[in-house]
């Protein structure tokens, strides 16, 4: 028992465990589709992306589908409704993530954003939470 | 196990304006905001242990450490704070409250402007 609570303390104390380990579902043999449309824009999009192997929203729109649950590409989720780009996250290592949100059941999902996404939408998605002045008036920082 | 280190998501519903006092940073808060509303998170360090809803096939019972990633703002103009679980990566969203600590909120609001993936000045032109 003493082990074990020592362990559980390295672990909260110690560096981030690292990510888990994720198979790319997206080429042969994972699921059909090597392109989807877009059920924002109706872009036809492809899933070859630069900088990431886990391409799950539109370059133009941000927007998403809830058709995956844990795992990229599992196809595992029957909800099937639109997800809508809620806000930008950063990783420790300084990597932007999005954090989509099911407009039909509310679930969250966090995903890297690639080399090709439309930086203009990136940055009014980093930018939303300083638009509202009565907010950012609210925060007194300065004593 | 004391009384003390009960956290907020323990606590029993019939006792809703009792303390509770976080499981990281120590500091003790009501679980009630000034305004009448549930808290969430601690207002201090806005962490919180996760229990994840049976309903949504979560186990109940993974009481591990919500740390905050993100703010997002709906259509309603508040500040909601996107926490992470550290064990499970399950994420979920909680309004923040008037006494929340402010610094921690904006610091999580401006993070995404401290290291942008790509040069800011060429918005300068739009």
């Amino acid at each position: 028992m003493p082990r074990r609570a020592k362990n559980t303390r390295r672990r909260a104390r110690g560096a981030r465990r690292p990510q888990r380990y994720k198979d790319v579902l997206h080429s042969q043999g994972g699921h059909r589709g090597h392109a989807f449309r877009c059920a924002g824009c109706r872009l036809e999009v492809s899933v070859d992306a630069p900088g990431t192997t886990h391409r799950n929203h539109c370059p133009t729109c941000l927007v998403s589908l809830h058709v995956d649950r844990r795992v990229p590409g599992d196809r595992a989720a029957d909800c099937r409704a639109r997800m809508e780009a809620l806000c930008m996250s950063v990783r420790p290592d300084g990597e932007w993530m999005i954090i989509h949100r099911c407009v039909s059941c509310g679930e969250l999902s966090a995903n890297r954003i690639a080399g090709d996404d439309n930086p203009l939408a990136l940055v009014r998605l980093a930018l939303k939470p300083l638009r509202d002045p009565g907010i950012a008036q609210r925060t007194r920082l300065a004593p | 196990m004391s009384t003390t280190s009960r956290t907020l998501s323990s606590t029993p519903s019939t006792a809703l304006h009792s303390a509770f006092s976080c499981a990281w940073c120590g500091r003790t808060a009501s679980a009630v905001a000034d305004d009448g509303t549930q808290r969430h998170h601690c207002p201090s360090c806005l962490q919180s242990p996760h229990v994840p809803d049976p309903a949504d096939g979560g186990s109940g019972d993974c009481r591990g450490r919500m740390s905050p990633i993100a703010v997002a703002v709906p259509r309603t103009g508040d500040w909601m704070v996107i926490h992470r679980c550290a064990r499970c990566d399950g994420l979920t969203s909680s309004p923040t409250r008037a006494d929340d600590n402010q610094l921690v909120l904006m610091r999580l609001a401006v993070r995404p402007l401290a290291q942008p993936p790509f040069p800011l000045e060429a918005f300068g032109d739009l």
